[in-house]
């Protein structure tokens, strides 16, 4: 069941991915300027300027374009970086590494703490404990990213000078960075963990584990997290491109490297190959995450494979 | 990586280095460095193709000839150089038992293919007036000159001028000085991670310095790290929190705060460009010099010199550097505070006060562009220009750009005002910016004039000797700014700042600006 | 639910009713006060303000929180208080105008989507979950570099960031009504498409589009500071709330309350909106539906 329904999913990512990158392959189009000024010698002529524009097969019909690029994606080749003058794969390569490891990073620490703290709330249901989560919870979904990011730096890099104030050198570098992402995600997934415990606990099964004179520590890490778990993951999934967003303005302050700083660069400058590569990874995030999401929903609740299928 | 791998690693004398490594410097030696924030963004360490070269350029490459502070030239690559009396020839005598990064000679063939490589590149102008250069034996060379070039010592000593390894040049094609850059200087390009980091190894043959270092032979550090932070005050955070050692531009606002640290020293150099702003002359109501005149007394250098760089660095009155002999112009060109005088232009051009404020023709209001790009010391300066405007009732409306764009804007035409800065120490930046053949960008003015074109070609190549080409100049400045193509700012100085409790910096600083030499003497406090 | 009181209720009565509820609670009282004071302080900011917000006076630059300026100078010496309260309008009009043209959009795209249904609701969709998938961050950042910076631009980016969740939204109430029995029962009586779609359709959809567009205002506000701290948003020397961070770390030391007095703003703007549309949604009872989109 769970199999075709992942594979009818699947299907269902052609068309998507096929619009995604139109959409990707004309956005570009859109943007003002032309890398190929950027690449002009001063005070050359216009018969230089065409000899580029060839070069770069620029002067192609827009639909041949689009297929000789989508035709190259397909075989990994990303093209050249048109004012970075190089392969555009081996940008992405470079820079792939960094996003990963703060976007895994802020993840698993959304994940881990949003859980805990969610489980505790849902165990311990003090009036008071209560308003700390919602405020928490409030907080974490309303302040701006950036804005955390510099407060963190004052405090945690320019009075205590615990950790480094930008770069991407060693683990010391990664805190701040994690910490800024994570904290809305710890927020969500707190209230997701919390509901879904809270949800779990009366449904009858479990008055069942309380009469058959368990724990409550055993039911709950035996019967109940498996419950709280799925949502979880979905959420987390759902928000991938979320996180990647936030990765964006945090590498920005931060000043690391990574596919939200590449692209942010790379639209400054209009290099167009670089912008599509990396549109393109992000848009493969989002719908990978989405999938698993689905997947991990349409697991829990049978209704949605009927329902779609 | 294939030129970063040392072949004859074994030989007798990379062993003998590698044992005094072991013996001076038992610690790891790495000095983090951050570029000035005029710098950044270099997509290439290659001297002969790139508009833009960083720092860490000048300690890869070595050059011909190097240029000390007070502009005399001292020999380097070349150790010594005779020109003929006419101008027409210049022939240069090379050091002996220098070789490339890629262990291949350097040689007069290795000079000769040099200079023709620059055929077709930006940076021609450079070689320009050279019309061939013969190999007299295997360290002496001439250039045969097509017109006597009296700043060819200047050019041979810029960083554009740094020698590339001919092998590798050829071999790499477009790659070099991304992929990999081989040269002979005292530093190897161990990694380039574009807008972020470079990171250079030290080259343990190099015995050849110039006489502008104490240490001729490999340098003190192992490894120098460049990073590239993207904003100056993020970059003083850096250095004050410890994160790097040296900060190469210090943002003038910054420095009574780094001051005051008992581990931080400051090292204040000369300045070599200016801050300025070009006016569009297409664009109305710029087209009419009564405006363009009026707009340039609006601008208060004196002020902005005191209350927004805390006295540092020198009010700029016309478009070169004060060190220079050709910014030695009319006193009465120069373009100074008159904020009467300039209501009186704009009254004389048909501009009268509004009632808020805002000057009127007709139903038209003097509201203007101001563009500048998205660095904070130059949004910084545009914030107090367009304030300044005001005062004599003309309204400045800010774009910011990304450093980058902006040029499409001004290719474009798009521009009226604009707030930018140049570095370069020498009277040829006035035809970069005002020659013709450069409309748009990077002559932002869209100045197009027959009489400056012709003071522009004489300047350029009529002049046969030095005090000749500084009278062409001197003329051609004058004429520049007897037009009002732009409004001089400031003349910024160089601020460095290291952490005096990791590294210690040669003092005082040879050269006209902090770079390879200076790199050699730098050494790590025990 | 009884249909046909549902379908009389105008939005005047939904103002009425469920405005009126939501402030009935403390937490909504508060809220609601706070955005009421907020939205008066934008609109005559010309006079609360105590200076000029563009006065430059560079000889008292960076000046810590005191008298005269509560709040400080920055950079130039301009009053961060003044600053702020312009700021206010900056924000609250970008956002709330942003956000009204994408809830306009939004459902006429999604009550045209729900209603034709067919490949025009699938071809509708598909753009809206592509964009819906994307962060409203690099949606904006795009949209921004296309048109290039200020204002206008940043407005049309929020606007087209939050799209695909009105559609999306109105979308879910519009083929959940069609469900019901009144609609049709209109339909089989011949009306016209335009005329059920208005007069039947969008009264019953517009309570949770409303709450939503309510809550979306929060976020518009924290994308537009985003874009601000960028530098592209309102140009210099315009109070955005965003901009005056922008400035970023150069601030953090020489002068932090440049950047906590805007940051803090944003926050609690945006708790107050977004505990206000809490006590919306309790008020409505729209929860469920507000779930099925």
């Amino acid at each position: 069941m769970i199999l075709r329904y992942t594979f009818q999913r699947l299907l269902m990512l052609i068309p998507v991915s096929f619009s995604i990158s139109v959409v990707i392959f004309m956005i570009v189009y859109l943007l003002p300027g032309d890398p190929i000024d950027n690449l002009l010698r001063v005070g050359s002529s216009p018969e230089d300027r065409a000899e580029l524009v060839a070069q770069y097969g620029l002067d192609r019909n827009l639909v041949v374009q689009y297929f000789v690029w989508i035709g190259n994606m397909f075989q990994g080749e990303f093209g050249q970086a048109i004012v970075l003058r190089r392969p555009v794969a081996d940008l992405v390569a470079q820079n792939l590494p960094y996003s990963l490891t703060l976007g895994g990073l802020a993840f698993l620490f959304s994940s881990t703490v949003g859980m805990a703290l969610g489980t505790i709330s849902a165990i311990v249901r003090h009036p008071l404990l209560d308003r700390f989560m919602r405020g928490f919870i409030l907080l974490g979904s309303t302040v701006p990213g950036f804005w955390l990011a510099l407060l963190l730096i004052l405090f945690f890099s320019v009075n205590l000078g615990w950790f480094p104030v930008s770069g991407a050198g060693g683990w010391k570098s990664l805190v701040l960075p994690v910490l800024t992402i994570g904290f809305g995600g710890v927020a969500l997934v707190a209230r997701v963990t919390r509901v879904a415990l809270l949800d779990a606990q009366r449904e009858d099964f479990v008055t069942l584990l309380h009469a058959k004179g368990l724990s409550s520590r055993t039911i709950l890490f035996r019967h109940l997290m498996p419950h709280a778990l799925l949502p979880v993951v979905t959420i987390l999934a759902l928000r991938i491109g979320w996180i990647l967003g936030g990765a964006v303005t945090v590498e920005f302050v931060f000043g690391r490297p990574g596919l939200g700083s590449l692209l942010i660069r790379a639209l400054g400058q209009r290099d167009y190959p670089v912008v599509q590569a990396c549109l393109l990874m992000l848009a493969l995030a989002v719908m990978l995450g989405t999938l698993i999401g689905d997947v991990a929903q349409a697991s829990m609740d049978p209704r949605i494979r009927e329902k779609k299928s | 990586m294939r030129y970063s791998t040392k072949t004859q690693l074994l030989s007798g004398s990379a062993i003998v280095a590698a044992g005094l490594l072991f013996s001076t410097a038992a610690m790891a030696q790495n000095v983090s460095i951050a570029f000035s924030a005029s710098e950044l963004g270099a997509t290439a360490y290659n001297p002969v193709a790139a508009s833009t070269l960083n720092t860490a350029t000048s300690l890869i490459y070595d050059r011909l000839v190097e240029q000390d502070a007070d502009q005399s030239y001292h020999p380097h690559l070349a150790t010594s150089w005779e020109e003929t009396p006419d101008g027409m020839a210049w022939t240069f005598s090379l050091l002996e038992g220098v070789t490339f990064h890629d262990d291949t000679p350097f040689n007069a063939a290795a000079v000769q293919s040099w200079i023709a490589s620059y055929a077709g590149t930006e940076n021609e102008y450079l070689v320009e007036a050279i019309g061939s250069v013969d190999v007299i034996d295997d360290l002496t060379v001439r250039f045969n000159m097509d017109r006597p070039e009296p700043n060819l010592l200047y050019n041979l000593a810029s960083a554009f001028m740094g020698i590339p390894s001919p092998t590798a040049f050829a071999e790499l094609g477009d790659n070099f000085g991304v992929t990999a850059a081989v040269g002979t200087g005292p530093y190897e390009l161990q990694s380039f991670e574009i807008g972020f980091e470079t990171v250079l190894v030290r080259n343990e043959d190099y015995t050849w310095g110039s006489d502008l270092s104490e240490n001729t032979g490999p340098g003190h550090i192992e490894t120098f790290t460049f990073r590239e932070i993207p904003d100056q005050s993020t970059a003083f955070l850096e250095l004050r929190t410890g994160g790097i050692d040296l900060l190469l531009g210090v943002p003038t606002d910054f420095l009574a705060i780094l001051e005051a640290e008992a581990n931080i020293q400051i090292i204040q150099m000369p300045g070599v460009g200016i801050s300025y702003m070009p006016i569009n002359v297409t664009a109305p109501p710029f087209d009419n010099i009564l405006v363009r005149q009026a707009t340039g007394m609006a601008i208060d250098q004196e002020g902005i010199v005191a209350a927004i760089y805390n006295g540092v660095g020198a009010p700029a009155h016309n478009f070169l550097i004060s060190s220079l002999p050709e910014a030695d112009v009319d006193p009465d060109l120069n373009v100074t505070y008159n904020p009467a005088r300039a209501g009186e232009l704009l009254d004389e051009a048909g501009w009268v006060m509004g009632d808020d404020g805002v000057r009127v023709m007709g139903d038209e209001r003097l509201s203007v562009s101001l563009y500048t790009a998205n660095t904070t010391e130059l949004t910084r300066l545009t914030q107090v220009v367009q304030a300044q405007l005001g005062e004599i009732g003309m309204e400045a409306i800010i774009t910011v750009f990304d450093s980058s764009t902006i040029r499409d804007e001004y290719r474009n035409n798009a521009h009226q005002l604009a707030v930018r800065s140049y570095d370069w120490n020498n009277s040829d930046i006035l035809d970069w910016f005002f020659s013709g053949n450069r409309l748009g960008y990077p002559n932002v003015s869209m100045w197009e004039d027959e009489e400056g074109q012709r003071l522009n070609d004489v300047a350029m190549t009529e002049s046969s000797t030095s005090a000749e080409r500084i009278a062409n100049f001197t003329a051609y400045h004058e004429y520049v700014l007897s037009q009002h193509l732009f409004v001089p700012i400031y003349q910024p100085t160089q601020n460095i700042a290291f952490n005096a409790t990791a590294i210690s910096v040669p003092d005082p600083v040879r050269g006209s600006r902090f770079r390879g030499q200076s790199f050699m003497d730098i050494q790590v406090v025990e | 639910m009884k249909v046909s009181t549902m379908a009389i209720r105008s939005l005047d009565a939904f103002a009425r009713m469920s405005i009126g509820r939501a402030f009935a609670s403390g937490i909504g009282m508060v809220a609601g006060g706070f955005l009421i004071l907020l939205v008066l302080v934008a609109i005559f900011a010309p006079w609360i303000a105590p200076f000029d917000y563009a006065a430059q006076n560079l000889m008292n630059a960076n000046a810590p929180p005191g008298w005269p300026h509560l709040l400080g100078t920055d950079e130039f010496g301009r009053d961060v208080l003044s600053r702020v309260i312009f700021g206010a309008r900056t924000s609250l009009s970008v956002s709330a105008t942003a956000i009204a043209i994408s809830m306009a959009a939004g459902m006429t795209l999604g009550a045209a989507a729900g209603y034709f249904g067919g490949f025009f609701e699938r071809a509708v969709m598909t753009v809206v979950d592509l964009t819906w998938s994307f962060p409203d961050i690099l949606i904006a950042l795009i949209f921004v570099a296309i048109i290039g910076p200020g204002l206008t631009s940043t407005t049309f980016a929020i606007a087209i960031a939050y799209l695909a969740q009105f559609t999306r939204l109105t979308r879910a109430q519009i083929v959940r009504l069609k469900r019901e029995t009144f609609i049709e029962a209109t339909i089989n009586l011949g009306a016209k498409p335009s005329h059920i779609l208005l007069k039947h359709l969008m009264p019953n959809a517009i309570a949770p589009v409303i709450v939503v567009g309510m809550l979306a205002i929060g976020d518009g506000i924290v994308l537009e500071a985003t874009l601000g701290f960028f530098g592209l948003g309102a140009q210099p020397p315009t109070p955005s709330w965003g901009a005056m961070m922008s400035s970023g770390t150069a601030q953090l030391f020489l002068s932090p309350w440049v950047i906590i007095f805007p940051g803090v703003a944003v926050a609690i703007t945006v708790i107050a909106v977004n505990l206000f549309g809490d006590e919306l949604i309790r008020a409505l009872d729209i929860r469920d539906r507000l779930r099925g989109a």
